[in-house]
């Protein structure tokens, strides 16, 4: 098949940037990546970009195509050039790029390497010499967060860390979640602390470009979802981003509704907030803001506060409380459950292409 | 020399980064040299699991696992390696899961062991379809933690050997651009596998040979360097595997006309006999016309939803990606593909080679475990207690010896090299010579060898070694230059590919993944049970034989 690509090619001793054009013969079941290493091959020998396993488990291939970052080898060509489109490859987002397609990789692993991303013994450690005895639901809790390659796709996208550098970001966090909810951890409760910095996890501004471009499937913001949830159970909610989620959980067990005048001082405190005064006045005279006084109960409060009692009830406010986490292990339920006829449509992930299933 | 260490490790796949951690551990100063970041070796794409005789799903005994591997490796194995890699292995795991190793748990929530070919117990621990990567992930996580120096993305290209001792290599900076001078006290090669070689492999492109050939060019001998296995279930066509641990979850190869053809080969393990046995029934059913696009079909339709999604999801995934079909509804077109090497740098079971300071672990190495034919699960295991076993012994060695020096000259030499390479601006591009060598390399030395194919072979191979020295680097620049790299490692493949067809052509019988069943369809022990030794001489392979190491395991007849 007949492939165009265009490639931003950059230099980055000179700064010098073109976006040039390359036309290619390739095998129909070419990916992206078998696509670029024809042009390096036979057109252009300069071109540079990083590539191992070509399987979507080394994770070296990352980059972006039409602006959204993923893995090349697992981009199959076929549709898009037989779709006639001439996609525009660039490198990944968020990352210094050091020539061409190539980025450089260290602010990635130095957040990496802040989360102290390593087993700290000393919980329940086997008598025996043996292994730990925990059940598979046990450790199905990061199951999702033990498949992160570390390729970056994530942190291409991530749109906390474009507004904030120093921002620990989606790969770190997630490897975060990996020991928090690793039972075997003797650390949670100062790693949550230690993440709930300034930087950390209330930082994400839940935009969920992670999730959607994350090419296996970790879903990064659902494990910093966890990682808040598990921080509130622990009692660590200094941070701005928890106490306003606080009081969310708060209005809507007590009114039913989101009692929205007291947002502001009960995430700010109440110093900062009486800066905001004036703003304040201004949203209330145009009917922005609803009177403080007296309080607006919702007509059905009861339902909602019985809802926050099951959840309590259930043990359901930690990480096992955030619904997205579960989605992995709903897809299975659907399978085992309904056989194939719902299981196919519970399991397409968003921002994954539907790929062609056999039968049909 | 730009820095050094009491033991620098070439490599950073599992053998490499465990080695590096048992030497820190050991009380020496560490680094790691890779081409690689660590966590994008490809150790990490090992998918069915690490063999240990923990007894878990069933009575099982390190005895037990060596009398597999002996018999799987058709007797080639050293017993006395295997012995001591049996008997540590399961020690090896428990370190591994208290490190924080993600394993796959069994109903009592202790490690859960599958069955996997030619396993008299079922003995293969496992994370789902991912073993290598959480391998992977926890090596690198204790790496971090211990702050191990590594030098990420150096291309290793010559080991600097000087007063008779490996004192240390000389590097290319990918991404800076120059060469490097590293000097260690002792060197541990742990640089993989040579898989690209052929067309069709599950290997990835940085699996080119690297330490094999550096150490062949160091004056080194290769040994069972014909011994390449080839996995029986890699996908038609790109080559990418299909763990074995589909086969151990129930799956089934049938051929065109559906048939379960297996029965017919292993009447007994059937789809789990051993790979060799496996990969030449699959090739025989091809052959005779009962293929289909030169494939056989392994079929999981049967398993279920629920089953391949929870045990095999990487799998589902890698065929619906690279196939295009879905395994939970249609079966999967495999063949056999170049997938481990069993021979490679002769070591003893301390990992050391016959050059004083020079030391290697995994797939680089023959100590030799797998003889002439591995069992699945028994390489991520030998990585881990052979690495264990290098990083320990070169860390000793290194911190009671004082000096290490890499003279002026030998960066001199590399640099002179360099830059002729470099300034080289007419002839062929380094793809169509790459490419022909990994056809022709199927066709003549792959599943079934020939006396005819391989004497073609040698020929295809001397003249492309006589094209390679005009090959052009068209990148001239500094900043990662892989173009430059790419040439060298054609080079390395170029070397061992020479090697493996001497030793081929003269190993006149058939034993484990070397077949001749045209003229010598049986093995042979009174001339054959030992091991070929090749060293570079003279600008071509030169071959000479050593005796295997017998404990208490007496050759048989293998049957599966």
């Amino acid at each position: 098949m007949q492939v165009a690509l265009k490639i931003w090619r950059y230099d980055a001793k000179t700064g010098d940037k073109a976006l040039r054009e390359y036309e290619l013969d390739a095998p129909e079941e070419a990916t992206l990546l078998d696509c670029l290493d024809i042009v390096k091959d036979r057109q252009d020998g300069t071109l540079a970009y990083r590539k191992s396993c070509r399987m979507m488990i080394c994770g070296s291939c990352g980059m972006r195509m039409d602006g959204a970052a993923v893995l090349a080898c697992k981009v199959r060509m076929y549709d898009i050039a037989s779709a006639g489109q001439v996609p525009v490859i660039s490198a990944m987002g968020n990352l210094p790029v050091i020539k061409d397609l190539v980025v450089d990789m260290d602010p990635f692993w130095a957040k990496f390497k802040a989360m102290k991303p390593y087993l700290q013994p000393g919980y329940d450690q086997p008598e025996d010499g043996r292994e730990h005895v925990i059940s598979q639901e046990r450790m199905n809790v990061i199951h999702k967060e033990s498949l992160c390659i570390n390729c970056g796709c994530c942190v291409s996208e991530c749109n906390a860390w474009d507004a904030e550098p120093e921002f620990l970001g989606p790969q770190a966090l997630a490897k975060g979640m990996r020991f928090v909810g690793d039972p075997r951890d003797a650390a949670k409760v100062e790693r949550l602390d230690a993440y709930s910095g300034e930087h950390g996890i209330w930082e994400c501004t839940r935009c969920y470009f992670c999730n959607e471009r994350c090419p296996k499937g970790v879903d990064p913001r659902d494990a910093i979802a966890k990682l808040g949830a598990e921080a509130m159970k622990e009692g660590i909610d200094k941070d701005m981003g928890a106490k306003h989620a606080n009081w969310f959980v708060t209005s809507a067990k007590t009114t039913g509704w989101l009692r929205e005048t007291e947002l502001v001082p009960k995430t700010q405190g109440v110093v900062s907030s009486i800066k905001e005064m004036k703003f304040a006045m201004g949203l209330l005279k145009h009917g922005k803001v609803p009177p403080p006084f007296p309080p607006h109960v919702a007509e059905g409060v009861k339902e909602s506060r019985a809802l926050y009692d099951l959840v309590k009830e259930q043990g359901r406010d930690g990480a096992l409380g955030i619904v997205q986490g579960e989605r992995a292990l709903s897809r299975l339920e659907h399978a085992a459950g309904d056989g194939h006829a719902s299981r196919d449509q519970a399991d397409v992930t968003p921002g994954e292409e539907p790929t062609r299933r056999g039968g049909e | 020399m730009d820095a050094k260490h009491d033991v620098l490790v070439i490599g950073a796949g599992c053998a490499g980064m465990r080695a590096a951690i048992e030497a820190h551990d050991a009380g020496a100063d560490v680094a790691i040299i890779s081409k690689l970041h660590p966590t994008r070796s490809h150790s990490g794409a090992a998918e069915g699991g690490i063999n240990a005789a923990l007894g878990n799903a069933a009575e099982d005994s390190p005895e037990i696992h060596a009398f597999d591997t002996v018999k799987g490796s058709d007797y080639l194995g050293d017993q006395d390696s295997i012995e001591i890699f049996t008997r540590e292995a399961p020690g090896d795991i428990y370190q591994l899961e208290q490190w924080g190793c993600v394993f796959s748990r069994g109903e009592d929530g202790r490690l859960a062991q599958r069955p996997f070919g030619a396993a008299g117990s079922p003995r293969t621990v496992y994370a789902a379809d991912i073993t290598g990567h959480v391998l992977i992930q926890v090596l690198y996580e204790q790496l971090v933690k211990r702050d191990i120096e590594v030098y990420e993305e150096y291309f290793a290209w010559q080991l600097v050997v000087h007063q008779d001792r490996c004192q240390g290599v000389i590097a290319w900076d990918l991404l800076h651009g120059g060469l490097k001078a590293v000097g260690g006290k002792t060197v541990v090669l742990a640089t993989g596998g040579v898989g690209r070689l052929y067309r069709a492999t599950t290997n990835a492109y940085a699996c080119t040979g690297d330490g094999m050939s550096m150490a062949l060019r160091a004056g080194l001998p290769l040994k069972d360097i014909e011994f390449m296995q080839f996995h029986p279930t890699t996908m038609y066509p790109s080559g990418i595997l299909i763990t074995e641990g589909c086969r151990g979850e129930g799956g089934i190869l049938r051929n065109s006309e559906g048939e379960r053809f297996m029965e017919r080969y292993a009447p007994t393990a059937k789809d789990l006999a051993s790979r060799d046995v496996v990969s030449r029934s699959e090739q025989t059913e091809i052959d005779e016309g009962r293929g289909i696009n030169g494939s056989v079909l392994l079929d999981l339709t049967h398993l279920g939803a629920e089953r391949i999604l929870t045990r095999l999801p990487g799998s589902r995934e890698l065929a619906m990606v690279y196939a295009g079909v879905d395994p939970i509804h249609e079966p999967i077109p495999v063949r056999p593909g170049a997938h481990y090497h069993m021979g490679g740098v002769e070591t003893d079971t301390n990992g050391l080679t016959e050059l004083t300071g020079l030391y290697a672990a995994g797939e680089v190495a023959c100590v030799s475990v797998h003889g002439a034919n591995r069992l699945g699960g028994n390489s991520l295991m030998e990585t881990i207690t052979f690495g264990r076993r290098a990083g320990r012994a070169a860390a000793e060695w290194a911190l009671a010896n004082t000096t290490v020096e890499v003279p002026a000259s030998a960066t001199r030499d590399a640099e002179r090299e360099l830059k002729a390479l470099l300034a080289r601006s007419e002839g062929e591009r380094p793809w169509r010579i790459r490419d022909e060598l990994g056809q022709t390399m199927l066709e003549n030395f792959g599943v079934f060898r020939r006396e005819d194919q391989m004497q073609k072979q040698i020929g295809i191979i001397e003249s492309l070694r006589e094209r390679y020295p005009s090959v052009i680097v068209e990148d001239k620049g500094e900043v990662f230059n892989s173009d430059l790299t790419q040439v060298i490692e054609l080079g390395y493949l170029l070397d061992i590919a020479a090697c493996m067809l001497q030793a081929g052509l003269a190993r006149k019988e058939s034993r484990g993944a070397h077949s001749r069943p045209h003229d010598y369809p049986t093995r042979d022990d009174e001339s054959f049970m030992k091991h070929s030794i090749t060293r570079w001489a003279d600008g071509a392979p030169e071959l000479s034989y050593k005796e295997v190491r017998f404990t208490k395991y007496l050759p048989e007849e293998r049957k599966y």
